[in-house]
């Protein structure tokens, strides 16, 4: 694989990983915002 | 090309993958699955829905009194906390008129005499006279100095009361707790739920917003000992706490459950008699001074037989 390929592809893998990851925790806040503590409890589990 | 240079950029993709996909797991585990709300039936039917509790819609959610004479003139905006709303309704509801109201499909309108901001908003609200009377649990000693800040001073009336409980997962073996190991817990000095006879699991004690109802009956149980956030639980077993009225949905689903606190269940007539060792009024709360023979009008009616039916039918324990 080319130095310039293997750049790309760390980039590519790179900018999808990190907007997922981002993606994730904003739709998180986003549920935590509206769950109740009594519901988070009940999902949390034992 | 060289294999063994091919071979390193393989195993550096490969791991990247695999640690964006740890982590994308561990966040889902550990976050994204505890906050995801199933809204199931029991949820619903208790959980506050503010169009559910609107008055004059004709809503089963709000219990008012027929026949009671109903205010004129200089009408007090009144305002409340989220687990209180059925209560508030149903007052306004009895003796408001009803163009009073003015509910706009999502929110109040601004020249309704009926709002809602919930505890932390009308505290402020009430400070500030953007309303005359709101229903809410004790203020924190922040919305105290707030209002002692600006020169207010809040008479508080007690017109119902609740049990302030703590919850746990319906998994979890513990079924009792006392007042101290509350304490502990939230100070940090009991961490594992074996110290309470449960399994060697640490304790994940969650809190509420600063200024929530419920956070500040937890600052008034601990007195002067600090609340100590516990950062590091994130993989232990939670306890959390609430007001009966909001659990008792969730308890139908099997899903939590409330703990015995020193060794008396907190139910109506344990709350009612008074053995149930934390008990949370909820109060009328209105500026000292108030020269608006409404605001008195409307305490006079909330402290009622009819005021207290309202309190009891909307889910919650009458005091006089």
């Amino acid at each position: 694989m080319k130095d310039k390929t293997f750049v790309i592809i760390l980039a590519v893998i790179m900018v999808v990983g990190i907007a997922t990851t981002t993606a994730l925790l904003i739709h998180g806040y986003n549920l935590w915002k509206e769950i109740s503590i009594v519901e988070m409890i009940a999902n949390w589990g034992y | 090309m060289d294999k063994k240079k091919l071979g390193k950029q393989i195993a550096v993709i490969a791991l990247l993958i695999v640690l964006f996909a740890g982590l994308d797991l561990a966040i889902y585990q550990l976050f994204i699955k505890r906050v995801i709300s199933h809204h199931t039936p029991g949820m619903q039917k208790m959980s506050v829905e503010v169009a559910d509790y609107v008055p004059f819609t004709g809503s089963a959610n709000v219990h008012s009194a027929e026949g009671a004479e109903r205010l004129e003139g200089d009408l007090p905006t009144i305002d409340g906390a989220a687990a209180l709303l059925p209560v508030y309704a149903g007052f306004v509801e009895s003796i408001y008129p009803e163009d009073s109201v003015i509910y706009n499909g999502t929110d109040y309108d601004s020249a309704s005499a009926m709002h809602y901001t919930n505890t932390r908003g009308c505290f402020k609200d009430i400070v500030d006279g953007n309303a005359d009377i709101i229903i809410c649990a004790q203020p924190s000693d922040e919305q105290l100095k707030y209002a002692a800040d600006n020169g207010v001073e809040l008479e508080m009336v007690p017109i119902g009361t609740d049990a302030f409980v703590f919850i746990v997962n319906a998994n979890n073996p513990v079924n009792d707790i006392t007042v101290d190991q509350i304490k502990g817990i939230y100070s940090g000095q009991i961490t594992n739920w074996s110290e309470l006879g449960g399994e060697n699991i640490p304790i994940a004690a969650m809190h509420r917003n600063e200024g929530s109802g419920s956070q500040t009956a937890l600052e008034k149980l601990m007195g002067d000992m600090p609340i100590v956030p516990d950062y590091t639980a994130i993989i232990g077993s939670p306890i959390g706490f609430s007001f009966r009225y909001y659990v008792t949905g969730m308890l139908e689903e099997g899903g939590v459950k409330m703990l015995k606190v020193n060794g008396v269940e907190p139910n109506i007539e344990n709350i009612s008699n008074g053995t149930y060792p934390i008990g949370g009024q909820f109060y009328a709360i209105y500026r000292k001074g108030e020269t608006n023979e409404n605001v008195y009008k409307a305490i006079d009616f909330m402290c009622s037989p009819e005021g207290q039916k309202i309190v009891e039918e909307s889910g919650y324990v009458p005091i006089y």
